[in-house]
């Protein structure tokens, strides 16, 4: 119990571990690579070793005495024979090498420029910016060094060769001096350089003459200041480069002599780490709870990819202490050693460019630790920022237009394997009952109930009549989901708040989840197989919190453009517009009809008497049924019209996509932002009922009939057609006699392209403005088009006139073969034809080349799409990472963790998209919404004077409870 | 040369005198370095800038008219 008490985390500090330390922390040193004896019993100090923890089930633990499961494992470690190198730090080895004195391993920098970069670390660590830089500048700056500040020895250059190999490069006499400095002493006629005589030799050099003789027969080998005599007097170079490997033990030997305060210098804590750390000499084992091996169904034992790398590890360990005590040769020391730094590399990580990646005996890489940790399916962003959880449930979704769009249809099957956790109590005693009674297998059931002492049964078929009648208060029953418990809804990509919302259940048949239409725009979802994800909340807080925040009425406005998301789509859209256009009449039975999902159950006064003397209601006023009895708007719609509503009234104008749609329809929008959330559900729910309503009753349907065109309007359109091959052909015949003129900035073929496109796509809007004539506005196409509901006069131009120019990359067709598209055209062919243009329409069909060039385009369309979302998730996923620890504080600010200031107030202005105006062009009327809030609320002025109080807001209840807050006389505001 | 900080997109810059600086700070409850920085070098300072000065900046905003900044000199 006691390690479950949450603590605070105070801070944290990273560092580099002591050898001294893995020791300390092992709990035993592993000596031999084997895991198992013979009767399968682990063996001592072997990889399996019991002290390092245990995972079959029933063993005690020989450290810590624990069981499988509550013993966390503990670490052991091998002596390795000779130092290697941690892969994880070789840029910094390098560093250091580099920035060190070879000789007394100073720091290369005067005591000036050490203050110097101190104060800029300071400086650095106060701004929080990059300690990298500073430091990066400290290596630069003390690699300029030739020689140390300190003891004045020579240094040279280090050369890294990945991963792990350092080199020292020195520049040593070469052993070809006595030729090089004989040949140089013979003097160049030609370029003017005269012989040189020993005698001169030794005068210019100061080097004695029988000194000189011996170097020059070879038998005497130049001191540096000799050579470098040499070299000035004759302006010849006598040295080569040699490179001398440094071991991991000379770098380690190296390091330990750099003093404390020069690494502070490089922003190294030297109390927490010490470079020579770097430069591993004990090697830590992992628990075997890191690393468990799995039985497999042949009884034999299958090993973590972890205990193969440290097999390995260990053998080559033991050859090469072998052999060190055998005195091999140093040859076979070397390669032993390069051996044991792989496996100790790989063992790391095993994706080391330049390093071929240890393998399975299957051929697969093994996945080391690094492995663990990188990447989607890592521990990070697999296992700990995202992972998978209890009561949660996929299925296919379908749409279900009777349900609210704050519901959401769940499988019977779903509901009863998720459950919710009931606190019996006195007053629900007899529903706990009644559930635990039902069984797992009747709906409204229970799973499991908990006694108050804590002891969780089962619920079964046998068991649940008895069991239903011992629950009492203070039992816990796991029942499972009914209609009205709150559940998360979610479909990915989770691109945004909407994506994630919470529903209120109905228990339903069948497999699918079912879901209104009106909430597809904000999942973006369709039903051509789309899945999404139902998460069951656990506690009270998560439900209330779920209910109050993320119902989905609460997100009908877009933070990102702060207008409804959420609106009447498609054949919504289309029915609203057949039943509002011409402002059809409906007798009484046609209007009740209409209306008789809503809430309305009368209707009102006729809005006329025809001429056969019965009354009739008009398209207006049974639209007006659904509207808040104040509102008054006045816009301009879909269409182009004037919209007038004037007290709940719609007095002029088509009801459509800018009226009632999803993205910013008017009407939505304003109920949502002046009635509140709850009026704005009811609005749509009700209007997407009227609206298929209405649309069957008019009767809707498309087919080909209804895209084709009469004889003459397709002759005109060949007409057409025609006349645009011929100007191409006009211009194709200036262009070769040289008589195109080219337009500003354009080259002549450039010109003679976008010539040839105006005239073509002129064509093609000729062919659909022929073709439109055609249509009657009654026409399935042309309502949905002007309605908004779907498709544009584009497309139907399309089908019934003609496609026109197929394009890739914004240009005609030109890819293909030498000098032509397609092998069925002479080369240079600049036609229309040739390039991708279109003359048919869809109605009519493609040829079979016109069908080619078609593709070609479509493809581009599509591969555009699949590079665009691959894109934009990366840039998303980013954009998240980087903005997620950012968070409003009280004060109004935005600060990251760290408590440093990003927004002094939020975005700038330190209002919510949501709460703001949508009208770009119009300011916030306070005063006019003020005014208009009181008047409603007060009868009189001395009322309205002692207001000034504060309103209570409803409480966030259930789709019940609003309708019931709703359906009185005056309208509740609930934001 | 085109003097940027008097184009009119280019909000007003001024440096904040060392009173009005221990009100803000102490308003946020930080310190000068967890202010947002700004380079000197930046084209839209006023010339007397100096590095470890504040700035604040006062931008028009639709919202709320003004919207204010503060920042810190650095480099
Ligand atoms: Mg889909
Ligand atoms: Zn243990
Ligand atoms: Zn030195």
């Amino acid at each position: 119990m006691q390690d479950t008490t949450p603590k605070d985390i105070g801070s944290l500090s990273f560092g580099l571990m002591e050898p001294e330390e893995y020791r300390e922390m092992s709990a035993t040193k592993i000596i031999t690579a084997d895991t198992y004896d013979d009767d399968g019993f682990p063996i001592d100090m072997g990889l399996m070793d019991p002290r390092l923890g245990v995972i079959d089930p029933g063993l005690e633990c020989k450290t810590c005495g624990k069981h499988s499961g509550s013993c966390n494992g503990h670490f052991g470690h091998i002596e390795l024979a000779a130092p290697v190198i941690h892969v994880g730090f070789t840029k910094l080895i390098r560093r250091l090498l580099r920035g060190t004195c070879r000789e007394c391993s100073k720091l290369l920098l005067t005591e000036d420029e050490r203050d110097e970069f101190r104060d800029q670390l300071d400086e650095s660590r106060k701004l929080s910016r990059d300690l990298n830089d500073v430091t990066k500048a400290a290596i630069r700056q003390a690699r300029k060094k030739d020689r140390c500040p300190f003891c004045g020895e020579i240094q040279y250059d280090i050369d890294h060769e990945k991963p792990t190999t350092y080199y020292e490069v020195q520049q040593v006499l070469t052993s070809e001096y006595s030729q090089r400095i004989a040949g140089a002493m013979q003097g160049d006629e030609e370029e003017g350089v005269e012989r040189t005589t020993p005698d001169e030799l030794a005068e210019q050099t100061e080097i004695e003459l029988t000194r000189v003789n011996e170097i020059l027969s070879g038998s005497f080998r130049p001191r540096e200041s000799q050579r470098k005599a040499i070299e000035k007097a004759l302006d010849i170079d006598l040295t080569e480069e040699d490179t001398n490997k440094l071991m991991p033990s000379d770098i380690r030997d190296w390091f330990e002599n750099i003093p404390d305060e020069d690494i502070e210098v490089l922003g190294i804590n030297p109390e927490r780490s010490r470079p020579e750390w770097m430069i591993l000499t004990v090697l830590p084992v992992p628990p075997v709870t890191a690393r468990p091996s799995i039985t497999l169904d042949n009884g034999q034992r299958s090993e973590d990819d972890l205990t193969h790398k440290l097999v390995d590890i260990i053998r080559i360990n033991q050859r090469f202490m072998e052999n060190r005590e055998a005195g091999a040769p140093q040859l076979i020391i070397e390669d032993l050693w390069e051996l044991l730094q792989y496996h100790v590399t790989t063992f790391m990580d095993n994706e080391i460019s330049g390093t071929p990646p240890a393998r399975h005996r299957s051929g697969r890489p093994l996945k080391t630790l690094s492995q663990r940790l990188k990447g989607k399916e890592g521990r990070f962003r697999g296992s700990l920022s995202g992972k998978r959880v209890n009561f949660s449930a996929r299925t296919v979704i379908s749409p279900d237009p009777t349900l609210s769009l704050n519901e959401v249809g769940v499988p019977d099957r779903v509901a009863k394997e998720m459950t919710q956790t009931m606190n019996v109590t006195e007053r629900n005693v007899q529903d706990a009952r009644r559930f635990v009674s039902n069984g797992p297998e009747g709906h409204p059931g229970a799973n499991y109930v908990r006694r108050p002492d804590g002891r969780r049964l089962k619920v079964t078929e046998k068991n649940c009549e008895q069991l239903a009648e011992k629950v009492e208060a203070g039992w816990e029953v796991n029942r499972h989901l009914i209609d009205g418990d709150i559940v998360i809804f979610n479909r990915q990509p989770s691109l945004h708040r909407m994506s994630i919302m919470a529903h209120e259940v109905v228990v339903m048949p069948y497999k699918t989840f079912r879901l209104n239409t009106v909430v597809c725009p904000p999942y973006n979802a369709d039903f051509d197989g789309d899945e999404m994800n139902m998460h069951a909340l656990q506690n009270e807080e998560a439900r209330a919190e779920a209910r109050v925040l993320m119902r989905v009425q609460e997100q009908m406005l877009s933070p990102r453009f702060g207008e409804n998301i959420i609106g009447a789509i498609q054949d919504h859209i289309s029915g609203m517009y057949l039943l509002t256009h011409d402002n059809p009449r409906f007798n009484e039975t046609q209007a009740l009809d209409l209306l008789r999902a809503t809430r309305i159950d009368e209707l009102p006064e006729p809005s006329g008497i025809d001429d056969e003397g019965t009354p009739f209601w008009t398209g207006y006023d049974v639209f007006s049924e659904l509207l808040p009895d104040d509102l008054d708007l006045e816009f301009t719609g879909t269409i182009g019209d004037e919209v007038i509503i004037e007290d709940g009234q719609l007095l002029q104008g088509t009801i459509a996509e800018d009226e009632v749609g999803e993205f910013g329809g008017e009407i939505v929008d304003t109920i949502t932002k002046v009635y509140g959330n709850t009026r704005a559900r009811i609005f749509v729910n009700e209007v997407s009922t009227l609206a298929m309503r209405a649309i069957m009753h008019f009767g809707f349907s498309i087919g080909i009939d209804d895209e084709t065109i009469p004889e003459e309007a397709q002759s005109r359109i060949d007409e057409t057609i025609a006349d645009a091959n011929d100007r191409v052909e006009e211009l194709i015949e200036a262009y070769e006699r040289g008589e195109l003129e080219s337009l500003p900035g354009r080259t002549i073929d450039e010109t003679l392209e976008m010539k040839i496109m105006q005239t073509l796509s002129r064509a093609r809007d000729n062919a659909g403005n022929i073709a439109d004539e055609h249509f009657q506005d009654d026409n399935p196409a042309v309502v949905m088009a002007n309605s908004g509901a779907r498709g544009s006069m584009l497309n139907l131009t399309q089908m019934a006139g003609a496609v026109g120019q197929q394009a890739v990359r914004g240009e005609r067709i030109n890819r293909g073969y030498e000098d032509r598209t397609l092998s069925h055209y002479e080369p240079n062919d600049l036609s229309a034809e040739a390039h991708g243009f279109v003359e048919n329409s869809y109605t009519s069909g493609l040829t079979p080349r016109e069908f080619f060039f078609h593709a070609m385009g479509g493809r581009e369309g599509l591969v555009d799409t699949a590079v665009r979302t691959s894109k934009s998730g990366y840039l998303q996923r980013r954009l998240i990472n980087a903005l997620s620890e950012l968070e409003t504080q009280y004060d109004g600010t935005v600060r990251d963790t760290s408590d440093t200031i990003v927004q002094f107030e939020f975005g700038e202005d330190g209002t919510s998209p949501v709460k703001v105006s949508s009208d770009d062009d119009n300011d916030i009327d306070v005063e006019h919404i003020a005014d208009r809030v009181l008047d409603s609320e007060f009868e009189s002025a001395e009322e309205r004077q002692e207001f000034l109080g504060s309103k209570p807001r409803p409480t966030n209840l259930s789709e019940h409870a609003d309708d019931r807050l709703a359906e009185g006389t005056e309208v509740t505001s609930d934001d | 040369m085109v003097d940027v900080s008097q184009h009119e997109l280019v909000p007003e810059h001024t440096v904040l005198e060392e009173e009005a600086l221990e009100d803000v700070l102490e308003e946020y409850n930080i310190d000068r370095t967890d202010l947002p920085k700004i380079k000197r070098n930046d084209p839209a300072l006023p010339d007397e800038a100096e590095i470890g000065d504040v700035i604040k900046i006062v931008r028009d905003s639709r919202t709320t008219d003004q919207s204010i900044v503060y920042r810190l000199v650095v480099e």
